[in-house]
């Protein structure tokens, strides 16, 4: 059985699976308390998984029914993201795994969103293409195997897809976080309404959303205040529809212009949770995974996921590990 | 008593282990000019290798204790979190010690003619972490301070106080200024020992390893930036 710690962002998350990919515990300890500077603040987000992480790890194993030392190992997220909140949970988890001399598994928290993939129940087994939509991270990958040596097939020129949702959401006047609150309001719009841009003059398989939130802007200037508000429900539709259609278009062309991609598809990042997204990627016609939310969104099980098909460093081998930040590693 | 000690509240990352027979092991990892701190790759292999040398185990350890700061808010989370994590897994008491205190009591050993230990350490930003020992009495609390506050503190401290730690070295000129003594930058009494740490909680009463966190002395600068908004909009 291995534990896993992840906190590379604001969820701080802890969780146990077996070796074959059986859940026996997910803990995730949202901290909402970003959303008054309207956007995750580092330093705050840092404080808080100190706090939170020795609880968070108490659930996790007390839920499993294990103690620590009856673990196999010890797997933590040591990147990308922010480098203070992750040097919580590499420290916490070096100190864990060395004080009953435990291995360590560190863990690239893009690995873990395809391996939520692995996990029981659905247990979608590679090969399979994999869309990996969130606030920090969008991506397109060729998962040939367990990994970890994937196949990038395509990535963002700029902002994530998540960070679309909140921009646009914020512009809206939905405040943050603004991707669910963008979604149930576009629910009584004409996704029609408006053509926005979807990218598709950026070449391959990348994406970019610049063009998208810029487009409206200007669309919110051009209306104005009065009209902007009566229309804001066909804004939010319109514009949803665009981010979709973003992600959507790109997944097809990669099956269209190589088919010896293979014809499986799973969703992962907390865009998924995305209800016309979900729609949309089902009417591709081709096999489809997307994990119960709470394994898309941030979370510690599929961390420990990853981990199982990674080598373990053994005590005292990880004692001087560091965390790795944003861009420093690709996936 | 078997005690593990550490500090990771200024660039050095400094441990101590106490053992039974008044022996006491020491580490010590302190950047080169322009590297960056060591912490969270020095930390744990130092205390591994004093444990190594006294042929203990984690679990024979009878107490453990952590520097809380103030000091570099990403230096003070690793050393909490490793000491939370340690004292856990084997149900250790934890004792959380005052970087300041820690620093101003490694001064206070042999100088005992002097009436009292200003505590500064480099709070970045022009401003100092600071406060004040007579012994046991405190005479000036944790606080951050910008110079002219700092020079203030120190006017109402008794004349010829002694001020150590790397930021009595960088606020010589104030300090001085305002009557208190620093002595020569390269002084041994300017660094964070954890072995005085060791020597201190071994005299102090455990908490909850819970609540066990880094004394910060200064909020996070989005909640400075978003109570500055809000009090200029009312
Ligand atoms: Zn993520």
């Amino acid at each position: 059985m291995i534990l896993a710690l992840e906190t590379s962002c604001d969820d701080t998350c802890a969780a146990v699976v077996t070796q074959d990919g059986e859940i026996r515990s997910n803990v995730i300890s949202s901290q909402g308390v970003h959303d008054r500077y309207g956007g995750v603040v580092p330093e705050v987000a840092s404080r808080h998984h100190l706090e939170l992480i020795g609880p968070v790890v108490d659930d996790a194993l007390a839920q499993a029914g294990i103690s620590l030392p009856e673990l196999d190992a010890i797997a933590v997220t040591q990147g990308p993201g922010l480098v203070g909140a992750l040097l919580v949970g590499v420290s916490t988890a070096k100190a864990l795994a060395a004080a009953h001399r435990l291995p360590l598994i560190p863990v690239d928290h893009l690995h873990g969103h395809v391996a939520a993939s692995f996990l029981k129940p659905s247990e979608f087994e590679p090969p399979f293409l994999i869309l990996i939509a969130s606030g920090g991270h969008t991506l397109l990958a060729h998962v040939r195997d367990h990994g970890p040596d994937w196949e990038v097939l395509g990535a963002t020129h700029d902002d994530a897809a998540g960070e679309a949702f909140d921009k646009g959401a914020r512009m809206l006047g939905l405040g943050y976080p603004g991707g669910p609150a963008l979604q149930r309001l576009a629910e009584d719009g004409d996704p029609e309404a408006f053509a926005f841009p979807t990218a598709q003059q950026v070449p391959g398989l990348d994406f970019s959303f610049s063009g998208l939130k810029t487009a409206l802007l200007y669309k919110l200037r051009e209306l104005g205040e009065e009209e902007t508000e009566r229309r804001r429900a066909d804004l939010a539709a319109s514009y949803q529809r665009a981010i979709v259609e973003t992600l959507a278009r790109r997944v097809e062309r990669a099956l269209e212009t190589d088919p010896a991609l293979p014809q499986r598809l799973a969703l992962g990042g907390g865009v998924a949770a995305n209800g016309p997204l979900r729609e949309r990627m089902r009417g591709l016609g081709v096999a489809i995974d997307i994990p119960p939310i709470q394994l898309c969104t941030d979370n510690a099980a599929m961390i420990a996921s990853a981990a199982r098909h990674l080598p373990a460093l053994p005590f005292p081998q990880y004692a001087a590990l560091d965390a790795y930040a944003t861009g420093e590693r690709g996936l | 008593m078997r005690l593990l000690a550490f500090d990771t509240a200024t660039p050095a990352t400094t441990v101590a282990l106490a053992l039974a027979d008044e022996k006491l092991l020491t580490r010590r990892h302190e950047p080169g000019p322009g590297e960056r701190p060591g912490h969270v790759s020095e930390l744990l292999p130092l205390a591994l290798e004093l444990l190594d040398e006294a042929g203990v185990g984690f679990a024979q350890l009878d107490r453990l204790a952590v520097g809380i700061g103030p000091g570099t808010f990403t230096g003070l989370r690793i050393g909490v979190a490793t000491a939370r994590a340690l004292a856990h897994a084997h149900g250790l008491p934890l004792v959380g010690v005052s970087t300041l205190r820690a620093l101003a009591a490694g001064a206070a050993g042999p100088t005992a003619d002097v009436p009292a230990h200003l505590a500064v350490l480099d709070a970045r930003r022009g401003e100092a972490f600071a406060a004040a020992w007579a012994g046991e009495q405190e005479l000036l609390a944790p606080a951050a301070l910008a110079p002219e506050a700092l020079a203030e503190a120190v006017a109402a401290l008794p004349p010829g106080t002694v001020a150590i730690g790397d930021g009595a070295v960088r606020f010589r000129a104030v300090l001085e200024t305002a009557g208190a003594v620093v002595p020569a930058d390269d002084s041994a009494a300017h660094r964070v020992e954890a072995a005085v740490h060791a020597r201190l909680a071994a005299g102090m009463e455990p908490t909850a390893a819970d609540a066990v966190l880094p004394a910060y002395l200064r909020l996070p600068d989005a909640e400075l930036a978003l109570r500055r908004r809000r009090a200029t909009a009312s």
